[in-house]
């Protein structure tokens, strides 16, 4: 019975990701937007402040000494779109979003704490 | 270099103790057959992580940060559920031992043997993609700095070496008390675990309240500390708390330790034959 348990509970968990990683990424529009974002200890400076909906990848630098987190935030300024967590100094990582048109928020955490540095408005167009 | 190495050892530290203790288990139970199986589990569960890790740091496919929150929130639970029934198997297993019925501890392996291999397969499997993804991230940053690489390389390197010291520690407790430490400690991690997996969830907006905080100790506790990397690598404490997490951490760990301490206790250590042979029939009965 124990056997029989643990290979539903195996087959169910790659059976999630499968599913949950098979969704997302595939598509016509895969490439998407692409955002570069440079974190320091006090900035969360964007190449551009502005996307048309659709797939945004923001791909962050962290510039400054700490750990750094990448966020975009829905237009209550509370709810988290997308995030990027663990960007150590040097490094760059991606985060990627599926956004409708609108008005959302961008902030930096350097150090992991806080309300973050940097937090700006960022408006994804209806235009393709 | 410090931060980055911080990173390594805080995602790797919490894999590194369960193996630890699982191998232990395994030394303890002199059942070192079973050790390779194991192994099988942990490569496999690396090279599924950082085949992964690759294809979506090179290739063209992505993972959106929900489908991601996702993936590390279901595993974690699984995980959760997967290291408690784990500590009551290893428990009865031990009562088994006490009677000094060989072929009743082989016959709990034989099923149970693939069990622990897929509990070593989650343990590092369960946030393997995140780590993956940012151990590709800093060698994709080896054009200008290898720094960020040397850090996170030597911070997971810590850990393993970490998870060895514990594997030294617990293997030399004597058979009665091994049990009961290595069980606190893994209900401990297990709670934090579970913890863990309920943040992930929030922050994939499958559960609310991600803003509600029952407690944020990062002034005392700054997240990018040493000491808070290690309580985040072995306990999962995070210095910010969401109720959610907070009430899903006392409930798992309240009832779980009450039936752990309840099954520490009960009778059948091989005081009454006659008693603890009938006992080890039922266990046998439901492990087959």
């Amino acid at each position: 019975m124990i056997r029989r348990t643990l290979v539903i509970a195996a087959a169910a968990t790659l059976g999630i990701v499968g599913l949950t990683g098979c969704v997302s990424g595939t598509g016509q529009d895969a490439a998407g937007t692409t955002v570069h974002v440079v974190s320091t200890a006090t900035e969360c400076t964007l190449s551009a402040n502005t996307a048309p909906r659709g797939t945004v990848v923001f791909s962050v630098t962290n510039s400054g000494d700490s750990v750094t987190e990448f966020y975009v935030l829905a237009d209550d300024g509370n709810r988290t779109v997308g995030e990027v967590e663990n960007i150590g100094p040097g490094i760059t990582r991606d985060v990627r979003v599926e956004v409708q048109a609108g008005e959302f928020f961008t902030l930096c955490k350097p150090g992991m704490v806080g309300d973050g540095v940097g937090k700006a408005r960022f408006t994804v167009t209806d235009t393709r | 270099m410090i931060a980055n190495l911080l990173i390594g050892l805080r995602e790797g530290l919490e894999a590194a103790l369960v193996v630890g203790i699982l191998v232990a288990y395994l030394v303890k139970l002199q059942r070192r057959d079973v050790l390779p199986r194991l192994w099988l589990g942990v490569g496999l569960a690396v090279a599924l992580s950082l085949g992964l890790g690759a294809v979506l740091t090179f290739g063209t496919l992505g993972l959106s940060f929900e489908s991601q929150e996702l993936i590390g929130g279901t595993l974690s639970i699984v995980a959760t559920a997967l290291v408690t029934w784990m500590i009551f198997w290893m428990l009865r297993t031990a009562r088994t031992l006490g009677t000094s019925l060989r072929h009743d501890v082989d016959t709990h392996l034989a099923g149970g043997g693939w069990g622990l291999v897929i509990v070593a397969f989650l343990a590092v499997g369960r946030e393997g993609i995140e780590t993956a993804l940012f151990l590709w991230a800093a060698v994709q940053a080896t054009g200008q700095t290898t720094l960020p690489l040397l850090g996170a390389g030597i911070g997971i390197l810590l850990a393993v070496a970490l998870g060895w010291l514990i594997y030294r520690g617990v293997v030399r407790i004597d058979l009665g008390r091994f049990f009961a430490w290595t069980g606190f400690f893994l209900i401990v991690i297990a709670a934090g675990v579970l913890a863990y997996g309920v943040h992930d969830l929030q922050e994939s907006g499958l559960l609310p309240g991600l803003h509600v905080l029952a407690f944020d100790v990062s002034g005392a506790v700054p997240p990018d500390s040493w000491y808070a990397a290690l309580l985040k690598g072995t306990i999962n404490f995070s210095p910010a708390t969401t109720w959610l997490q907070a009430a899903a951490w006392v409930l798992y760990t309240i009832p779980v330790l009450a039936l752990f301490i309840r099954a520490l206790r009960a009778p059948g250590r091989a005081k009454d034959s006659a008693q603890t042979d009938s006992s080890t029939e039922v266990i046998n009965q439901g492990a087959s």
